[in-house]
């Protein structure tokens, strides 16, 4: 297993007080996988993994617990030193904003052979050789010249092909990809894409791909784990999650979605409330307060990833993956369909008067007691 | 990039025609005849008509205004009412004190001040931090008249580790060639007369230069902390580089920006500065002169003084717009 | 608040206009009459900052010449506010030819660096008290001139000014109502700080001999001119006005950097 992370806790300190961002995120990784990680902004999904590369913001971040075994090897507990040979080398980033991701006052030139020195025991002319080969595989014309550019005179999608270059200069095991094409229109996006794909497969690179967008892990991963507030809630192979959601987050995200093909009468089923406050120490299900299957001990018991049926072997990875999912109540297959829950007697259950703290919206105040049923039908 | 030099030097020369307008009526514009004003009580009627002869008081103003800009043109500055001599030629005697001031206190505000930034921006909010914020709220907060008798109170007075006074000791005869004192005495060749002039430059440059050093401590602060946030830092530490690198390359490259200009646009404040320092240690540069001359009524000196002060500080910014523009690549290839 | 260091400077500020309010009921003397006799004593239990050459009390003329800064001071930033927001206010409304006219003007201002623009012009106007609010007042005025109009400039772009035209607001209307209130803030924070450096830029003046000139008036400038002969003799006549300009500075300076930090939750410290 290259990537194994288990457990993995994350805490900000803040001004305000702590921030729960990762609570509990455990996922394996095999060789040439690709792995899409899903959610909203504040799911905790950078955070994972910026925790793995141990890039978190000091002071403020910190791994609270957990592990992160990368080649059977504890990256939560390596010297830094350690680390910084691993980065780049072995495990590489890219980021979401070409343009801020690059240091404007160095050369393209200067900013490749330093990763590549960084290193490599290579001559600077042996480095330039290596750069202008590489800004030729990501698609770029007239390499040599275009090494002697700052970045500013490069337009987004190429910048962004310019950072997977230097990602992959060093042919790293585990290429993580946070939010890669979120910056790009969308003509631009696809190429990008379909750039990474390409570049990867040849290279056997594992990659771990963030987005919020269900669109790009579509035709770009093989597996899709679904985070949210700093929880993993689902996790299941590509072609199964969209084929047959089994969270109520997830099957509210696909519902979100506008669809070409749906019939005039199909009202778009949005998600009741807000997503937590992560500074308040989660109790229960994160998702509690707006889902519409929930029991009552949802609000007191936060449930574990899980496969569907109990007792069969679980496969945390690769294309036999298993279908885990973290609920208490997790819809049935014509519900994931519809959207809403339609056995009868599942209501929305109150909250107790104990859990009253998360049942509140970042404001402070009350949600409604239950969502609505789903429009649609 | 040569088009971008050509039209700020452009943009300039209006600003300097303004200004010459402006003093040029400073002086007729006096409450009073300006005539009588620069006589002042040794008006007597033969007298101010004979001032306004010689300096063509009783022609049409823009008759005059066309003479003062040629005369200007010409290096002629006129001269001063108090001793006669040509505002050129004492200029040129009196402004090496004060540019050796000027670089003093700018040595001591940027050498002290850039490392000072950057160890508080290493631990924002720590005690470093909190230490130099205070040293900076001094450094702003205390007039440099203050600052300079503290400094020559405890320094001189008590401790007799530095001289008090002016720019050199004139019991050691050094010869005034170029009339910096520290070349001067660089020339004599004698190391104590070298010593004795260092030892003089240094109170006055703290002085002076307390406030750019606070200045220029908060800015690299500020920048280094703005810039360490930035994303190509996390990109930098991502492609595993060592601290050192990120820190010289990644983040002090571009800190390095706005700092620079900081440290242009103190020039001026330094050269206003000037005055003041000049009186309380009794350096014979233009600072002081700028003010006898006021106290004296030498308005002609005033006038040209000033005149030749806002030049200067236009032709500083201008310098800084330019390097800007240079260092930054996004305007040097845009 | 949370904020320790503007709550210093707001104590110190207190100190100084308690100290300028209050001077003719606190003050122990006279602050011109002296006792030739008692001249040129160090502090003492009678005349706790000392005496002066004249045989005048220093404590009585600290507390006056708080009044001056003070008044002088705030007239200063208030003339230099008004000006400044006049030219900064139509330079960043109208834009266009009018901006760069005003602006050049600004710029030759601007040319005459620090304090020799006060010094220009109290040189060109006289001594006196009115001069040298005069003098400081124009000479700020340019800052906050370009600080407003940059300001409103940046502001005129920003969403909710083109949503209030996109209602149909006036140009003028678009102004007053909706830029100004939110160009205000800046200038509160700059014009705390310009009282730091108008109480230092009219102790100067006062120290160049260019004060309100009347030696009967207290004036911490002038004081310490006076004294500075007696550097090595009769160091606390420097010390005592020193610290009082230092004190007064620092709380304005303190108060301008806390009103900045609670105004731009952006500001990282």
């Amino acid at each position: 297993m290259l990537l194994s992370v288990r457990d993995l806790i994350v805490r900000f300190r803040t001004h305000d007080g702590t921030v729960y961002a990762v609570n509990g995120v455990s996922f394996d990784l095999e060789e040439g996988e690709t792995l899409g990680l899903v959610g909203e902004s504040g799911s905790g999904k950078s955070v994972t993994n910026l925790a793995v590369m141990r890039l978190l913001p000091q002071p403020a971040g910190h791994i609270e617990n957990g592990q992160v075994l990368f080649n059977a090897e504890d990256l939560a507990k390596l010297p830094e030193a350690s680390m910084r040979e691993l980065r780049g080398r072995d495990i590489a980033m890219i980021f979401q904003d070409p343009m801020t991701s690059l240091n404007p006052v160095l050369t393209i030139e200067e900013q490749m052979v330093e990763t590549i020195q960084a290193h490599r025991r290579v001559s600077s002319a042996d480095a330039r050789a290596r750069a202008i080969e590489l800004l030729g595989m990501v698609g770029i014309a007239e390499p040599a010249g275009r090494l002697r550019n700052y970045p500013h005179q490069f337009s987004g999608g190429m910048r962004q092909r310019v950072m997977i270059a230097m990602a992959l200069a060093l042919e790293p095991q585990l290429l993580i990809a946070d939010e890669p094409t979120t910056a790009l229109d969308v003509t631009i996006q696809a190429q990008v894409l379909e750039l990474l794909q390409r570049l990867t497969k040849e290279r056997r690179t594992a990659v771990i791909l963030i987005t919020h967008d269900l669109g790009v892990v579509a035709g770009m991963t093989g597996r899709i784990n679904v985070m949210y507030a700093g929880f993993i809630v689902e996790a299941a192979t590509t072609v199964e999650l969209f084929a047959k959601p089994r969270h109520p987050y997830t099957v509210g995200l696909l519902h979100s979605i506008p669809r070409v093909d749906a019939g005039p009468e199909e009202a778009l089923i949005p998600i009741e409330g807000v997503p937590p406050d992560l500074r308040v120490e989660p109790v229960g299900c994160p998702f509690a307060p707006r889902c519409a299957w929930r029991l009552d001990r949802c609000w007191t018991e936060n449930p574990s990833l899980g496969p569907l049926e109990p007792g069969i072997t679980v496969r945390t990875s690769g294309p036999e993956a298993t279908h885990r999912v973290a609920c208490w109540n997790p819809p049935t297959a014509d519900e994931a369909a519809a959207g809403a829950p339609q056995r009868p007697g599942v209501v929305a259950a109150e909250p107790p008067e104990a859990a009253r703290g998360s049942a509140t919206d970042p404001d402070g105040k009350r949600l409604a007691a239950s969502p609505e049923p789903g429009r649609g039908r | 990039m040569l088009r971008f030099i050509v039209r700020r030097v452009i943009g300039a020369i209006p600003v300097l025609f303004g200004l010459s307008i402006i003093l040029f009526l400073f002086l007729r514009l006096l409450p009073g005849d300006p005539a009588e004003a620069i006589l002042g009580q040794h008006a007597t009627p033969e007298l101010t008509a004979q001032i306004r002869t010689t300096l063509g008081l009783d022609q049409p103003l823009y008759v005059q205004y066309v003479n003062y800009l040629v005369r200007l043109l010409h290096g002629d500055f006129g001269s001063s009412f108090v001793d006669g001599k040509s505002v050129a030629d004492t200029f040129i005697v009196r402004f090496p004190g004060t540019i050796e001031l000027t670089v003093g206190a700018l040595i001591f505000a940027v050498g002290l001040g850039i490392p000072l930034g950057r160890l508080a921006a290493r631990h924002p909010n720590g005690w470093v931090d909190g230490i130099v914020t205070v040293v900076s709220l001094f450094g702003i907060s205390i007039p440099i008249f203050v600052l300079g008798y503290t400094l020559v109170f405890v320094f001189g007075v008590q401790l007799h580790w530095l001289p008090a006074l002016g720019q050199s000791d004139p019991r050691l005869g050094i010869p005034q060639v170029t009339h910096f004192a520290i070349i001067d005495a660089l020339l004599t060749g004698r190391p104590n007369a070298i010593i004795d002039s260092f030892s003089h430059l240094i109170l006055p440059s703290i002085a002076l230069g307390s406030i750019p050093l606070a200045i220029v401590t908060r800015i690299t602060r500020a920048s280094v902390i703005d810039v360490a946030n930035e994303d190509y830092v996390r990109t930098a530490r991502a492609k595993g580089l060592t601290e050192r690198r990120v820190d010289d390359r990644h983040i002090m490259r571009n800190a390095w920006l706005p700092v620079a200009t900081v440290i242009g646009l103190q020039v001026g404040g330094l050269l206003a500065g000037a005055v003041l320092t000049e009186t309380v240690f009794s350096w014979n540069g233009v600072g002081s002169w700028v003010v006898s001359a006021i106290q004296n009524h030498d308005y002609i000196v005033v006038q040209s003084l000033i005149l030749i002060f806002a030049t200067i500080f236009l032709v500083v910014n201008l310098i800084v717009d330019i390097s800007y523009a240079f260092l930054n690549p996004r305007i040097r290839y845009s | 608040m949370r904020n320790g260091p503007a709550l210093v400077g707001a104590v110190c500020i207190a100190i100084f206009v308690t100290a300028a309010v209050l001077a003719p009921y606190i003050a122990p003397y006279d602050p011109t009459i002296g006792v030739l006799a008692d001249g040129k004593h160090g502090p003492s239990l009678a005349h706790l900052m000392g005496t002066d050459l004249l045989g005048r009390d220093e404590f009585t003329r600290v507390l006056y010449g708080a009044r001056i800064s003070l008044v002088v001071g705030v007239v200063a930033v208030i003339i230099g506010l008004t000006f400044g927001c006049v030219v900064g206010a139509i330079a960043g409304g109208a834009g266009g030819k009018v901006d760069a006219v005003l602006m050049r003007v600004t710029d030759v201002l601007l040319a005459v660096p620090g304090i020799l623009l006060a010094i220009g012009i109290v040189a060109w106007l006289g001594h006196g008290q009115v001069q040298i609010m005069l003098a400081v007042g124009i000479s700020y005025a340019p800052i906050f001139a370009r600080l407003l109009r940059g300001t409103l400039l940046s502001l005129r772009e920003a969403d909710f000014a083109t949503a209030a035209r996109a209602e149909g607001a006036t140009p003028a209307r678009v102004l007053l109502r909706h830029l100004m209130p939110n160009a205000l803030t800046p200038l509160i924070v700059q014009a705390t700080l310009a009282l730091a450096t108008a109480i230092i830029d009219v102790a100067g003046l006062g120290f160049l001999g260019l004060g309100p000139g009347d030696p009967r008036v207290a004036e911490w400038g002038e004081m310490l001119t006076d004294s500075a002969r007696f550097l090595q003799s009769a160091p606390y006549l420097i010390f005592f006005p020193g610290a009082a300009i230092v004190l007064s500075a620092i709380g304005f300076n303190l108060l301008g950097d806390g009103l900045r930090e609670a105004i731009d939750p952006r500001l990282k410290r």
